[in-house]
């Protein structure tokens, strides 16, 4: 059920393995890395109401993700209450970046093509990496088929048609051909409309109503072109072209008696990116070059908004350059470095009056090193990053220059015990993102970097049996994460200018579970299954004067997880998935009031593989939100209640 | 370990989360006798603005006290000004686009009047004020919309200037600050509208972003301007003689809301200006005290200001850091603190009112 995470080899650790899915019936590597390492794969992808790479991030342990509900909802992923800003998410091996915002909306990622989603805590397994790949306290990483070498095996295509609840039409088809020369040319593109007018509920006394959200259609259209060519020397060079369109409707917070809204988004976003690999010297050293250009135009509008240009339009167009080279070197059997460095360079433009334009320089020198002994290993790394950024009105952030180490342990009693104990520190820290310091008023530019400090203590227990259960595997993180020099928005003496501010300390405990069995209850029924448990508790420790103090932060739950379970048939596959969350406080004062209801959503699914000669259908039912649950993610932002899903996919065997 | 635990340990999870719920106060509405109400705006997206009754003789507060008078029902989002005229209050719920009428005594709601245009747009409506048997509401996409106290529907919509603000009534004229707040360029005028004609007769310029507003007893107004985003115009403030509605003095200085008792002007220093309530004087704006508060009280941000007529009491309301609970002091005219109010869970109480 989980594929291979990136692994490092005993013997050869400077090469790094390509991913390989693998069945349910074989080991779960997930556990056996240095730190924390979840990973989804295209089957249980498949077997969870995911449309979207941030839908599937909901069934990590440790990750929280704020949907403002529906398909055009934006959702961002916050791990182990560090903040979305502190989470690094790459695309097929490079960082999608976004310097306004600093977040990145994962509504955006279908996961149609996607081959597997990994959320790696620290540090990831592999010394050859962009340095930028040491910045984030976690990294999610997309990972898609057309961008990996087996993308040169077989000649593939597929075609796909989703339709459900609430207008859904989701058509999608992919094609993968080889190429002589040991080439190949990958291309899909997927559309998506959907009306998003679900019904929902407002609990406002003997005010209350039933009725359905306004607003919320969303149509979008995205499309991939990927190249790969593999030398002789074993080399492989990557180029992804990547384009993506929606225009949605923003349905807006539930405001009471007037649920009106008009609000309009548009996004339209390119991008180039390419990745060059090769090893020298009997693979013991490596060299990873990797590029990025892309340009992402936002337009924003609001007729409603009451000013004498008769309503809001808003336009940003945003540009990121991005160069990378990395190189390790294995210097003893048991030891290896590498060495990396970035440059980025980042512009943000605006239709607005008083812009600042800004735009940034960032450069990332890492360095790291790898001890492995056959029961332990040891992992280092320092990330030395400067950032520059110059506007063309007003003030400008002060260069910022930093060190941030890390480091991590895992290690073994013996060759054959199912214990492994792993243990991290990490330093990270964010920016502030250009609305956080040049956004008009808001905006705030002797604002210093956030800092966070991560340590974690896990323990990972796998086993095998014979009979009904073959597999058990199960992880156990208990971390503890300061932040200091929090960037929090407050309202600065007029509730409509709000102020950045570095006003912010956080004391996060948390235990992060996951456990993952599979077996056959008999030769023909197999069964897998999956559970994420997360408990945290993030207080504000900033100031003991005030009402906030040692109150939860806003939107977190102490407790939280998923589940799923699978049972396969022949050719019948059928599944059940749990999501649920505890109480939230919206605001920092943990009162009654500003309390927010936990919920649990119930799914199931069943499907049919029917193979006829050379080509397989797939044809899958779902039932989401069985119980019709009524709930907000995000306060007077509610969520769907049940709705159905049937799904077409035809491809070749 | 087998699925059968698992299956357990994931069901104690769950049953764990619904068995933490906290649960809100839903004791009934207290019978109103003296005393003073207190809006308290909330925070934008909460949906939870609340009106606190006050019982003056008892000490008590009763927070929420809407709710608990209208069946759970709340006001709805960022209740900006009440007015309590006749037996009944005048809610303006900004966000919302309503106007709430409810009896002044018991806060049953009578009527939500929705203030809308033909679209369905909101109007978002901001201050209210009265006159005669009119009840008067600026809105902000550039009216007063007039409302009378019997028929509860509206008669007429005034057009005024962008974003109008405060209003205060003078003889027969109503003068509105058009703020023009949300325009790229602020609008810098003080409507006159005639209330016998119910027609807007002039605009008086005054300086960059006029909102709030006050007069005294001797046909003066008092109106704060507040600079702009981009720096260009100063905090001012600015007195318009009524008589000739002629601008008669204007100072450079801060200040967020303001209010004229006997003689004087309590000014809050808003965005730009003094952290404490200022006593100014009437003619030349000269500081009569720096702090009115003279027993060394603290407010972390005092955001509305008013004074009882009948003994010179004054109430301000203090923001806190906006996200919590606020509180309300009141001070004697010697600036000593009578008491305080603690409105929790209400968030941003921006007006008090008193019942008589």
């Amino acid at each position: 059920m989980s594929p291979v995470a990136l692994l490092a080899q005993h013997k050869d650790s400077v090469k790094t393995l390509e991913k390989v899915t693998v069945g349910s019936q074989r080991k779960k590597p997930t556990f056996t890395a240095i730190t924390p390492a979840q990973s989804l794969n295209r089957q249980t992808l498949q077997q969870i109401n995911a449309p979207s790479v941030g839908d599937a991030a909901r069934f990590f342990s440790g990750v929280l993700v704020k949907d403002y509900g529906g398909a055009g909802g934006l959702k961002t992923v916050s791990v182990r209450s560090l903040g979305a800003q502190q989470t690094g998410v790459t695309y097929d091996g490079i960082a999608a970046s976004d310097a306004q915002s600093g977040q990145i909306d994962l509504s955006k990622y279908s996961v149609t093509f996607v081959q597997s989603i990994d959320l790696q805590q620290a540090n990831a397994q592999s010394l050859l990496q962009p340095a930028r790949g040491y910045a984030a306290a976690a990294v999610l990483s997309i990972n898609t088929l057309s961008f990996s070498t087996e993308a040169l095996q077989h000649t593939r295509w597929q075609a796909g048609l989703k339709a459900g609840s609430f207008g859904l039409w989701q058509p999608a088809a992919g094609m993968n051909l080889v190429l002589p020369k040991q080439m190949a040319i990958g291309v899909n593109a997927e559309a998506l409309v959907s009306k998003g007018n679900y019904p929902y509920y407002i609990d406002n006394g003997s005010s209350s109503l039933h009725t359905k959200r306004e607003n919320g259609e969303m149509r979008s259209f995205q499309g991939e072109v990927n190249l790969l060519k593999q030398f002789k020397d074993s080399a492989t060079w990557q180029v992804k072209l990547s384009g993506y369109n929606s225009s949605r409707g923003l349905p807006g917070v539930v405001v009471f008696y007037n649920e009106r809204s008009v609000q309009h988004l548009w996004n339209s976003d390119y991008y180039v990116q390419s990745r060059y690999r090769k090893f020298f010297n009997k693979n013991t050293t490596g060299l990873l070059v990797s590029a990025k250009a892309s340009r992402s135009y936002t337009k924003y509008t609001d007729p409603d908004y009451l000013n004498n240009a008769g309503g809001l339009d808003n336009r940003y167009t945003q540009y990121e350059y991005y160069l990378s080279a990395a190189l390790s070197q294995q210097i003893k059997e048991r030891l290896t470095l590498s060495a990396a460095s970035d440059a980025a360079y980042s512009k943000l433009n605006s239709n607005m009056s008083d812009f600042a334009y800004p735009a940034r320089k960032s450069f990332w020198n890492s360095l790291a090193v790898n001890y492995t002994r056959p029961l332990w290993q040891i992992n280092g790394s320092g990330l030395l990053t400067t950032i520059n950024d110059q506007v063309k009105t007003g003030a400008e952030a002060n260069t910022i220059s930093k060190l941030t180490p890390a480091v991590a342990f895992s290690g073994k009693l013996s060759a054959n015990s199912p214990f492994m104990l792993r243990l991290f520190y990490k330093h990270v820290f964010r920016m502030p993102t250009f609305n956080d310091l040049y956004y008009r008023v808001i905006g705030n530019v002797s604002l210093q970097p956030e800092y966070a400090r991560q340590y974690n203590v896990g323990l990972v227990y796998c086993t095998s049996f014979k009979g009904a259960i073959k597999h058990f595997s199960i992880s156990a993180d208990g971390y503890y994460n300061s932040i200091k020099d929090k960037i929090v928005a407050i309202p600065n003496k007029n509730l409509f200018v709000w102020t950045m501010l570095n006003l912010g300390k956080v004391n996060i405990k948390g235990i992060d579970v996951t456990a993952e069995a599979d077996g056959a209850l008999s030769k023909q029924v197999a069964w897998s299954s999956r559970i994420a448990y997360t408990f945290q508790h993030a207080l504000d420790v900033t100031d003991p004067s005030t009402v906030t103090y040692k109150n939860r932060i806003p939107y977190t739950p102490d407790h939280s997880g998923s589940a799923l379970l699978s049972f396969n048939y022949r050719h019948w596959t059928t599944g059940y998935s749990l999501l649920f969350s505890g109480t939230r406080y919206v605001l920092g004062e943990n009162n009654p009031y500003n309390q927010l209801d936990g919920w649990g959503i119930h799914d199931v699914f069943v499907s049919r593989q029917i193979n006829i000669k050379q080509y397989g259908l797939q044809i899958k039912g779902e039932l989401n939100n069985v119980t019709d649950e009524k709930y907000d993610v995000v306060r007077y932002f509610p969520m769907p209640g049940r709705s159905w899903k049937i799904s077409l996919l035809i491809n070749n065997l | 370990m087998n699925q059968n635990r698992i299956i357990l340990l994931l069901t104690l999870f769950v049953a764990g989360l619904s068995s933490c719920k906290k649960d809100k106060d839903d004791t009934a509405a207290p019978k109103v006798t003296n005393g003073l109400y207190i809006l308290s705006e909330g925070l934008y997206g909460n949906n939870n603005s609340m009106l606190t009754y006050y019982n003056t003789s008892t000490g008590t507060a009763t927070t929420d006290f809407y709710a608990k008078a209208n069946g759970g029902s709340g006001i709805g989002d960022t209740g900006n000004d009440i007015l309590l005229y006749g037996s009944k209050m005048y809610i303006v719920v900004n966000v919302s686009s309503v106007l709430t009428i409810a009896d002044a005594r018991t806060g049953e709601r009578i009527k939500n009047i929705p203030l809308k245009d033909a679209n369905g747009k909101g109007r978002q409506p901001r201050y209210v004020t009265s006159y005669k048997n009119k009840i008067l509401v600026s809105t902000w996409d550039g009216f007063v919309s007039v409302i009378d106290t019997t028929s509860l529907a509206i008669e007429k919509d005034i057009a005024v200037g962008s974003n109008p603000e405060q209003m205060v009534v003078v003889g027969d004229k109503l003068y509105v600050a058009n703020s023009g707040g949300n325009g790229a360029v602020q609008d810098s005028t003080v409507s006159v509208v005639s209330l016998s004609f119910m027609t807007e007769v002039k605009k008086i310029t005054v300086s960059i972003n006029p909102n709030s507003l006050t007069a005294d007893d001797s046909g003066n107004l008092y109106v704060v301007c507040q600079k702009n985003f981009s720096g260009t115009a100063k905090n001012r403030l600015v007195k318009i003689n009524t008589y000739t509605n002629t601008v008669v003095k204007v100072a450079d200085t801060a200040v967020g809301r303001i209010k004229y008792y006997n003689g004087a002007l309590y000014a809050t220093g808003g965005y730009y200006g003094s952290a404490y309530i200022r006593k100014l004087s009437t003619t030349d704006f000269s500081q009569e005290s720096a702090n009115f508060v003279t027993d060394g009280t603290f407010m972390t941000e005092p955001y509305g200001i008013n004074v009882d007529p009948e003994n010179g009491d004054v109430y301000v309301t203090d923001a806190k850091d906006y996200l919590t609970s606020g509180e309300v002091f009141c001070f004697d005219n010697t600036g000593k603190k009578k008491f305080s109010i603690n409105v929790s869970p209400a968030l941003n109480p921006n007006t008090v009112v008193f019942i008589k």
